[in-house]
């Protein structure tokens, strides 16, 4: 009895300790960016706004991963004997962009505007959790179709529950 | 109790007849004048690349698996010298009372707020049952996944989907590029302006033999041009509706021929 006991125990940690190292490291939630940024000081504690980097959410269908100049414009002066910092200089200085890990990535078929979202009032957290207060960027939502409508019902979006406004 | 029943199997009937919305948001409409179409396939050529059709090539096109969603016949009177060729590009004619629609048992294909006769390729699960009922013979069916060799696959239009095996697919009138001068018309506040939408098949047409529109607006250029006595549209005794219209060419001797 003892020993099934032990078993069990030792299984169950295993198990708990498996999942834990799958969400932090190995998911496509929360994937290891190539650069340890994080969301918490830029936009938690500086209160720089979404849009400062992400520039293209106003105009155009994607919100756009900010250029390495844009990174370079602050950090030329900003805290440049850090380490990560002087991975950032070190792409800036091969000319190379960095390639961080998509991780709100929507199917090909979805024709998702942000610009149609920003203009029409939605929150950025709405979607993309509170990343004010987010180390590494993690998908809260599921962006499943049904998520999607929930949202389209509730606000009565014309045409929000046609196919073709959202597929292509 | 059979009372119930009645009504639901009203309702159902209801979303199931082609054109039950009661008032559209646009009527998009083609208007393809036959006297200056002058059989050239620009048309042909300029949906393959907006639309990411893939070229089959000589073999399947023999067993009639040819990926065309706009194809131009042609017809061929008398012996040479005295010969007449006429020209008609058939795409999808967009019916409003749509025979494909109603053949569907996944409810793949439907009629949307804006008149046209639109596909879903996530719904289908390829029955050929529209491809069938299609009086057009308009609609494509993706035999394969079709792969693009190397250099080529970078000129796939990042719009439009890339569709799989077991999909059936046909012309959309371009809805992408509806869908962009939608989105910049309310951007601006207004709304879509005639000649704002422009079809890969009309923009390529080197005569302006095809023009694309809105029916309900009086303003636009189809608008005008369906009130010609020349117009007439495939197959109209089948009672489709189609939403294509085409003016008839008149030959020199002053007759005029579909």
């Amino acid at each position: 009895m003892k020993k099934l006991i032990v078993y069990a125990l030792t299984g169950v940690i295993s198990l708990a300790i498996g999942y834990w190292v799958q969400q932090q490291f190995f998911s496509d939630r929360a994937p290891v960016q190539p650069i340890n940024f994080s969301h918490k000081i830029h936009a938690g504690v500086n209160k720089i706004p979404c849009q400062y980097c992400h520039i293209y959410a106003e105009r155009s269908r994607v919100s756009g991963v900010p250029n390495v100049q844009r990174c370079m414009g602050c950090h030329k002066i900003i805290k440049t004997d850090s380490p990560e910092i002087q991975k950032v200089t070190a792409y800036w200085e091969k000319k190379e962009p960095i390639p961080w890990t998509k991780v709100h990535n929507l199917p090909d078929y979805v024709y998702f505007p942000h610009k149609r979202h920003v203009r029409a009032g939605v929150e950025c957290t709405n979607c993309h959790g509170d990343v004010p207060n987010m180390d590494r960027i993690t998908k809260v939502s599921s962006l499943q179709m049904g998520w999607c409508l929930t949202c389209h019902t509730q606000r009565n979006v014309k045409n929000g529950r046609d196919c073709w406004t959202c597929h292509k | 109790m059979a009372g119930i029943f009645d009504k639901v199997k009203d309702t159902l009937n209801s979303y199931r007849t082609p054109g039950y919305f009661k008032k559209l948001d646009h009527k998009w409409t083609m208007v393809v004048d036959l006297d200056m179409c002058n059989g050239c396939g620009a048309c042909v050529a300029g949906c393959y690349a907006e639309n990411n059709l893939p070229v089959v090539g000589k073999e399947d096109c023999g067993k009639s698996r040819a990926f065309s969603w706009l194809r131009i016949e042609r017809y061929v009177d008398g012996e040479y010298p005295d010969v007449k060729v006429k020209f008609i590009p058939v795409m999808c004619q967009h019916c409003m009372k749509a025979p494909c629609e109603i053949g569907c048992p996944v409810y793949a294909t439907y009629h949307n707020q804006d008149g046209l006769n639109v596909q879903v390729y996530n719904r289908c699960v390829g029955t050929f049952t529209c491809a069938t009922y299609c009086t057009y013979d308009v609609r494509r069916f993706n035999w394969f996944s079709y792969k693009w060799p190397k250099p080529l696959d970078q000129q796939l239009n990042p719009d439009v989907t890339v569709r799989e095996m077991g999909v059936m697919e046909k012309c959309t009138f371009c809805i992408q590029r509806i869908t962009a001068a939608k989105d910049k018309a309310k951007d601006e506040g207004r709304g879509v302006k005639d000649g704002e939408v422009l079809p890969a098949c009309c923009q390529s047409c080197p005569t302006n033999a095809l023009v694309f529109g809105d029916l309900q607006d009086p303003e636009s250029r189809v608008a005008k041009m369906v009130n010609n006595p020349r117009k007439y549209r495939l197959l109209e005794e089948l009672n489709t509706d189609p939403s294509v219209i085409y003016l008839k060419r008149v030959m020199n001797d002053g007759k005029s021929e579909e």
